[in-house]
């Protein structure tokens, strides 16, 4: 019984645990980046001018040096294709962005990032941007000219507080005065620790680019489901290249996939490994009642009452191991639910979070009950079979 | 009123294992409606393997037994346990009581297997037992509390609650003491002459086969008269 219960309780715990995780983390990424995200491929890597002239198959060609063509990494018509989406019924927000990398500097402080250039109240639609604000004002992104909100990480990191005035430098070599409107903590450490927020204007100001330059567009939809087909029908209809928020993430899932396979084999050789235990236990049993059931042959109980005996004491086993290991589950998930962490990792988090899904309460019970009565059933036939006379006579 | 109880024609049955070996070589016998018959013989006679092949426990032998005008070989394993349930008490050497389970519950087992009975009459039934045998105010105990005596008086409660039309029994005396077979003694044969109870029991006690109404020796799996 010990055994089924913690295999039951492990797999409670561990199953909470994990999906706890990767559910706060999917949330977050959800929340924190795009469900379909379009953007301008550029194709670094490209054949020799000279091929196209001369037949390289049958001769040698070298040319050294080949400079990447001057291609912006912009999307043109950003603003036709954004008003296009937004008439689309299942999108519920869409929003331009222009990505630039950039040097953030307060006095002496300097630290190296990347700047978003974003229609604020738009960004805020789709990402939440407002409540992941720790300090500050998102509207005063809209009436100063050149607020800036920085992440909370990259805040601490240049000694940054509310109001003080920043730096911002671009590649371009083009410096601008900002002023921290706010200070926001999504909890992915990575973008917290390097990432900006100005306006869309500014950041086209720092390289130096007219007004309707931008680099991405952002898609929020409003049945996250959909985003593998919406990014599909985007990327033929605008001839840009449109990735859903899997694929961006693709990686993390495949760790996930990982992740759930290790723990699968766990739990399934914790409860082989009780199963075991019980038909150990219940064999056990057997021998030792067997004159029990002999005299019930005798007194002419059939077969099958015999191995029902030993079967519901098996099922016995089996529910009352499980529940205690569901309620010790529970417990544990609980407990360590309540124990402050914070972690500052992949993603940061202040206590680890467990995921209570009643489906996992109810597939380990279900375990629990399957691996007991296989367990229990070869010992029942056993009993069942017993002869008798054999065992009166040999007394 | 004459009928015939049991009836075995030319039983023979022998062990193959570890060498052939003739147990019971075709051995006829009868047993009439409340007769006591005591089966003797020094050991290795075969005489409790004939008490087992007739009260239906072991079923590999040649020839037919009938009980009850019912030929055993026709019935298939389950009907032969519910036939056993409702034909047969049996009473072995060891009294085989479960030990978790009180007199009372112990009694009731065959009842219970029964199934005809509602819980009260099984109840009812089952104390009628236990006082026929002297052993009604041990009803509550745990079967483990009781003496050796005592325990196998229950068992004998136990075999008769179902009313079974042949007792059997394999030296149910064996583990008792001079008093404790006396009792044991005298509650068979009160069984019979009262309730013309038919009794088939094996025993190698002489004081036990003087009081049956017939004795059947049995050496080298034949019948000695």
């Amino acid at each position: 019984m010990l055994g089924v219960m913690f295999g039951v309780t492990v797999f409670i715990f561990q199953a909470g645990l994990l999906t706890g995780l990767q559910n706060y983390f999917i949330d977050k990424t959800v929340n924190t980046t795009a469900h379909v995200h379009i953007y301008n491929e550029v194709r670094t890597a490209r054949p020799h001018v000279i091929s196209r002239y001369i037949d390289t198959t049958s001769r040698w060609v070298v040319v050294r040096n080949q400079k990447p063509r001057e291609e912006a990494r912009r999307v043109r018509n950003g603003t036709q294709i954004i008003s296009d989406i937004q008439k689309d019924p299942r999108v519920e927000g869409v929003a331009p962005f222009l990505g630039l990398q950039g040097i953030y500097r307060l006095g002496m402080s300097q630290q190296a990032g990347s700047l978003a250039g974003v229609d604020i109240l738009r960004e805020d639609q789709l990402f939440k941007v407002k409540e992941n604000m720790i300090a500050g004002d998102l509207l005063r992104m809209e009436t100063l000219p050149n607020g800036i909100i920085l992440g909370a990480g990259l805040a601490e990191k240049l000694g940054a507080t509310i109001d003080n005035s920043i730096i911002v430098i671009s590649s371009k070599g083009v410096s601008l005065d900002m002023k921290v409107v706010g200070i926001s903590k999504t909890g992915i450490t990575l973008q917290d620790n390097t990432r900006a927020y100005i306006s869309l204007r500014n950041a086209q100001r720092l390289l130096q680019q007219s007004g309707s330059y931008i680099t991405d567009i952002n898609v929020r939809l409003r049945d996250v489901d959909l985003s593998e087909s919406v990014a599909r029908e985007y990327q033929t209809r605008y001839g840009y290249r449109a990735e859903d928020w899997k694929a961006a993430n693709a990686n993390v899932f495949g760790i996930f996939r990982i992740q759930n396979m290790t723990v699968t084999f766990v739990i399934i050789s914790i409860l082989v490994v009780s199963g075991f235990g019980i038909f150990n236990i219940l064999m056990t049993i057997i021998y030792e009642k067997m004159p029990d059931i002999a005299i019930l042959k005798a007194m002419g109980y059939r077969d099958r009452d015999i191995s029902q005996i030993f079967l519901i004491e098996s099922l016995a086993i089996g529910i009352t191991g499980g529940l205690f290991g569901l309620l010790l589950g529970f417990l544990a998930s609980k407990i360590v639910g309540m124990i402050p962490l914070n972690i500052q990792g992949f993603v940061s988090v202040q206590y680890l979070v467990i995921n209570f899904n009643p489906l996992f309460y109810m597939a380990a019970f279900a375990f629990a009950l399957i691996s007991t009565t296989v367990a229990g059933y070869f010992p029942a036939r056993k009993a069942a079979r017993f002869d008798p006379v054999e065992i009166i006579r040999s007394r | 009123m004459n009928h015939t109880m049991i009836s075995a024609q030319h039983v023979t049955k022998r062990f193959t294992e570890p060498v052939e070996f003739v147990v019971l070589d075709d051995v006829s016998i009868d047993v009439q409606k409340g007769e006591f018959v005591v089966l003797v013989g020094p050991s290795g006679s075969g005489k409790t393997t004939l008490m087992y092949t007739l009260s239906t426990l072991d079923t590999e032998y040649d020839g037919d037994i009938e009980i009850d005008n019912t030929t055993i070989r026709s019935l298939s394993k389950n009907q032969l346990a519910t036939f056993r349930n409702t034909m047969i008490g049996f009473v072995f050497q060891f009294h085989y009581l479960l030990p978790d389970f009180t007199v009372l519950e112990n009694v009731m087992l065959p009842a219970q297997r029964l199934g005809i009975w509602s819980e009260e009459e099984m109840e009812h039934r089952a104390m009628e037992k236990l006082a026929l045998l002297g052993v009604a105010d041990q009803a509550s105990k745990k079967s483990n509390k009781l003496s050796g005596g005592q325990q196998q008086r229950v068992a004998i409660a136990r075999a008769l609650v179902n009313e079974p039309k042949i007792l059997f029994g394999d030296e149910p005396t064996g583990n008792l003491d001079t008093k404790n077979t006396d009792i044991v003694l005298d509650i068979l044969q009160d069984l019979k002459t009262e309730f013309n109870q038919t009794i088939l029991m094996v025993t190698h006690d002489t004081a036990f086969a003087r009081r049956a109404d017939r004795i059947i020796s049995i050496r080298d799996g034949r019948i000695v008269e």
